[in-house]
């Protein structure tokens, strides 16, 4: 991997939906550079665009003006090789076994069977889930599916996952739980994460840099360093750090509201 | 259901059918029921195999059988393809769906002397009329399986770099094969039952003219013979696309 593998630039991005009259500026003048292996968490009121920033660095939508780069390159549309994605809850395919779930993307891109099989389960038994390859979404508990939902994004080896809530949908203990598993599979596959949610406890704890967002038009209002060391624990939370930077974003957020 | 559970259901469920044709045996041979308008159930089962081996019999079959394929053969795809249009086109949607499901709930025989005009009484009349029978509620059940594909899916699919290709075989597709394979069934059961009778109705020929002949002249044993082999047909058909609906929709909760 060259030096700029997981580099992600985000410059004067402006996302504007519907025209004419009804035309509502969703993304407005949005930038930032997030660095190679680098942990970043975008946070804001709903309806903040940040979603919808998630979306354009996938190449899943364009951008009304601005650019986005990874890896030093433009995203045009979807690239696999670069972005990995790692959608909300329910987003795996309830017809495919957890196995067939994370060998998709490799399928796709007519991968040997030998080769997918192989992959898929390295994947899984990165994010803990080897004794279940053969279980259906429908078998599997909420955490588990986003386990193999980060399995499926991981699958194809990119530099950058991108995070859309993956863990909005879990119980408080869960989301705990998957959000150390999360910095355990992040720390062994040394990818760029962007992780957006509306937690901000969750945003503190896993973070190297909080960006925070205002309300529609979403716009950068603060940019956070959790200097917090890692492997982050549970302990810290209940720290004047912890409480300090959460107290910081919240106030952020109310401003900008 | 554990699997004893299920081998107790399927025989207590053979016991019931066993002891309904035991107690018309019974009913018929103990004078309980006119033997002429009952005649016991082994009596109906030797005439039956009787009526199969008669070369009359056996081409009425293939010609029912033909109408019913014939008919189910193009009202498949083209309630499938008018299907996908009710719903890809927002605007044709909304002018045919109220028609459609107005047209779905009128009763479909009372259009039948029209196709008698119209096709005389004949082969592509009995086909026209299965197909006019299954084909609106291919059109419902398809759109409905359409709806039923869920954006985020085809989301994910494209986020891997699906091509439009990919994404309808491997999104599209698996996501309605479960609905449209109840369609079939369903337009399978309509399709046999707008042939049938149509047949009975007006015809020469088919295992529905036989049917509705036997009943004019009292031909009691071979009328119900006629009904246990249309009844097996029918059940015949729909257990075998239950056992594909079941391989595909096991995921659905």
């Amino acid at each position: 991997m060259s030096k700029a593998a997981g580099s992600i630039a985000v410059r004067n991005v402006v996302q504007v939906y519907g025209a004419g009259a009804d035309a509502v500026l969703a993304v407005d003048d949005v930038s930032f550079a997030v660095a190679p292996g680098a942990f970043t968490v975008l946070v804001g009121p709903s309806g903040c665009g940040k979603s919808s920033l998630l979306l354009m660095m996938a190449g899943l939508r364009g951008a009304r003006s601005g650019t986005i780069d990874i890896n030093e390159r433009p995203m045009t549309g979807p690239d696999p090789d670069r972005v990995g994605v790692v959608f909300q809850e329910a987003s795996l395919f309830p017809w495919l076994t957890a196995q067939a779930n994370v060998q998709f993307p490799l399928e796709l891109r007519g991968v040997p069977r030998a080769e997918c099989r192989a992959r898929a389960m390295q994947a899984l038994h990165l994010v803990g889930l080897e004794g279940f390859t053969a279980r259906y979404p429908h078998e599997l508990s909420g955490g588990m599916k986003q386990r193999v939902s980060i399995a499926r994004g991981l699958v194809q080896d990119p530099p950058v996952l991108l995070m859309d809530e993956p863990f909005a949908a879990l119980d408080e203990q869960t989301r705990m739980t998957m959000g150390d598993e999360l910095l355990r599979i992040w720390s062994e596959a040394k990818k760029t994460v962007v992780f957006v949610t509306h937690s901000l406890t969750e945003a503190v704890y896993l973070a190297d840099e909080v960006i925070v967002m205002s309300a529609r038009p979403g716009r950068i209002v603060d940019r956070i360093a959790v200097t917090l060391p890692r492997p982050r624990t549970y302990d810290m939370m209940g720290g004047e750090v912890f409480g300090h930077l959460r107290d910081r974003i919240w106030r952020q957020i109310r401003k900008a509201e | 259901m554990t699997r004893t559970h299920r081998a107790l259901a399927s025989l207590a469920r053979l016991a019931i059918v066993a002891s309904l044709f035991l107690l018309w045996e019974a009913l018929s041979r103990a004078g309980a029921v006119n033997p002429r308008l009952l005649p016991p159930a082994s009596d109906v089962f030797v005439t039956l195999f009787d009526l199969l081996q008669r070369p009359r019999i056996q081409s009425d079959i293939v010609v029912t059988l033909a109408e019913v394929a014939l008919a189910f053969a193009i009202a498949v795809p083209v309630g499938v393809a008018l299907g996908v249009i009710v719903v890809e086109s927002r605007f044709l949607g909304e002018v045919l769906r109220p028609l459609l499901f107005f047209l779905f709930s009128i009763p479909k025989s009372i259009f039948l002397p029209l196709f008698i005009l119209v096709f005389g009484i004949s082969f592509s009349q009995k086909v026209a009329y299965g197909f006019f029978s299954a084909v609106l509620t291919m059109v419902i059940s398809t759109a409905a399986a359409v709806e039923s594909i869920r954006p985020d899916h085809v989301t994910v699919a494209r986020s891997f770099g699906a091509t439009r290709a990919q994404i309808l075989r491997r999104v599209y597709l698996p996501s309605m094969l479960p609905i449209l394979i109840e369609a079939l069934r369903i337009a399978m059961i309509f399709t046999f039952t707008g042939v049938v009778l149509a047949e009975m109705y007006a015809s020469r020929q088919g295992i529905g003219y036989q049917i509705s002949n036997w009943g004019e002249t009292y031909q009691l044993r071979a009328l119900l013979a006629g009904v246990l082999l249309v009844s097996a047909m029918a059940i015949a058909f729909n257990e075998s696309i239950r056992r594909v609906e079941h391989y595909f929709g096991h995921w659905r909760t």
